[in-house]
């Protein structure tokens, strides 16, 4: 099981003409090996720009990121990518079937793509929720909450050590219920996996997290226990959050 | 048997040139506010005109390969101008890319072209060498502009494509490669349109100079057939190294999408 760790992770982005803006201004956090940690906090606060930091598609300023005690910037940053899957908020999905958004990550290393029956998939499938004759579909025909599972397991299928979820009830109308909840605990029990989410669903974030980390104006103001930190907020910029309503908070 | 060409002489040209008054008249009459244009670039184009049928004539005389080559440079920088002016979204380090597709395409294809294919004797012969490279920078000009300005087009619009992609392991180029299809493909479509449409829609320009001039008809469609094979080659050539190098300039060379990158409008 590979432990996440960020220690004083800085990133400042082009200001509008004026001084460069810092968005992420020393964050530090550990994910354990197989424990699920959720980031919350208010948008703007730098929850999404931190996602982007721990899969490479941008390099912090300052500090360290350690994934199993390495740097990442140590890593291929191919080689880290695949073993740091991600749902970005938005699905995306290629043009295709299901099957071939499935197949993507293997055929983008040059892998032998596994059929629709093959366990990679099956699995991905099972652990998703996702019906097996969804796989012939064309991808892009799908509902939103569909194309979020099929992103989901597109990212699970090729056995990362980490998965990151980026706002992952963001794009659906409703909320999603338990049933996000249940997978992502099915998720992260039967493959031992590091899970790091950002969400403003605090009830998802209740239910699933094994740590829970307040994000804003780029510090984490306060982490713990989900409910301890849900039920008994220490910092006022965690008590404002929570007195918000829900649709305003992320 | 060869016809003496009619040479045009001032009074022909004015007459030609009340065509270029019809235009503006009709421009007035809609109200389209172009006079003004059309004035200035037919006034631009008959000085440019005169002023190379001057330089060529002096380079003719001349006969020697620096003035061709300098000639060919001047041309080719203007190009470079020209694509600047016309591409409105660039792509980073815009000049360097366009610059290096434009002298090792177009540059290439030239001397291949004339050297090996047309073969004259001496290989700098201006009459030769700076008609048909001013042909297939011109034309290549055409496909770069579309190809540079198609890729930023597809680079932009398609970045949540690519970073989904990167997010699940793909290397720059796979993650790009749809893009840089789109922009070749687009940068090929005018030229294939216009070697399908050649003859049937459209008499092309350099033969119908040519049998103006009193060369034979088939003479002057063989140069025709052979200048349209070196124009295609020239333009396919100019976009793929426009798209291989502008492709790049898109990422870091840890395969991720640069901050200064166009997002979605």
């Amino acid at each position: 099981m590979t432990t996440l760790r960020l220690e004083a992770v800085r990133k400042s982005r082009p200001g509008n003409g004026g001084p460069p803006v810092e968005i992420l201004r020393g964050v530090s956090l550990t994910a354990q090996g197989g424990a699920l940690t959720v980031i919350i906090g208010p948008s703007g606060g730098g929850k999404s720009t931190l996602m982007r930091l721990l899969n490479r598609l941008e390099d912090p300023d300052g500090g360290e990121i350690l994934l199993g005690g390495r740097n990442i910037l140590e890593f291929d940053p191919l080689e880290l990518r695949r073993r740091v899957g991600m749902a970005p908020q938005k699905p995306f999905m290629f043009p295709g079937s299901v099957l071939a958004n499935l197949q993507l990550p293997f055929r983008l290393r040059g892998e032998a793509t596994p059929g629709g029956a093959e366990p990679a998939i099956v699995h991905a499938l099972e652990l998703c929720r996702l019906p097996a004759d969804l796989l012939p579909r064309d991808a892009r025909t799908l509902s939103l909450g569909q194309q979020q599972r099929v992103s989901l397991a597109r990212a699970l299928v090729a056995g990362p050590e980490l998965l990151l979820l980026d706002e992952p009830t963001s794009a659906l109308d409703r909320p999603p219920g338990d049933r996000l909840a249940d997978t992502l605990h099915d998720i992260s029990r039967s493959r031992q996996l590091t899970i790091v989410m950002m969400t403003h669903d605090l009830r998802l974030a209740e239910r699933v997290a094994d740590h829970l980390a307040y994000l804003e104006d780029g510090r984490i103001l306060e982490e713990g226990v989900a409910a301890d930190l849900l039920n008994r907020p220490r910092s006022a910029g965690l008590r404002r959050f929570l007195d918000q309503p829900m649709e305003t908070q992320g | 048997m060869e016809a003496q060409i009619i040479d045009l002489d001032l009074t022909r040209l004015a007459l030609g040139y009340s065509l270029i008054l019809l235009t503006v008249g009709l421009s007035r009459l809609r109200g389209i506010g172009q006079e003004r244009e059309i004035l200035w670039a037919s006034v631009r184009m008959v000085l440019q005109l005169l002023a190379l049928g001057y330089v060529l004539h002096l380079i003719f005389a001349i006969d020697h390969p620096l003035p061709v080559l300098l000639i060919l440079l001047v041309m080719t920088g203007f190009s470079i101008q020209v694509m600047a002016g016309r591409v409105k979204e660039k792509m980073p380090a815009f000049y360097r890319v366009v610059s290096t597709a434009i002298f090792a395409g177009c540059g290439g294809v030239t001397f291949f072209f004339v050297l090996l294919v047309v073969g004259p004797d001496p290989w700098y012969d201006p009459r030769y060498l700076i008609p048909l490279a001013g042909m297939i920078i011109g034309n290549s000009m055409n496909g770069a502009s579309l190809a540079a300005e198609r890729l930023s087009a597809e680079m932009r619009e398609r970045r949540e494509e690519i970073e989904a992609a990167l997010c699940l392991g793909a290397s720059s180029r796979q993650a790009s490669r749809t893009a840089v299809s789109s922009a070749f493909r687009a940068a090929l479509i005018p030229t294939t349109n216009t070697m399908a449409a050649m003859g049937l829609v459209s008499l092309p320009g350099m033969m119908t100079g040519q049998i103006l001039s009193g060369t034979d008809p088939v003479t002057a469609v063989k140069y025709q057939i052979a200048i349209m094979f070196a124009i295609t080659g020239s333009v396919g050539v100019t976009a793929f190294l426009i798209l291989l190098q502008g492709c790049r300039r898109y990422f870091t060379p840890a395969h991720q999408l640069r901050a200064s990158a166009p997002s979605p409008r």
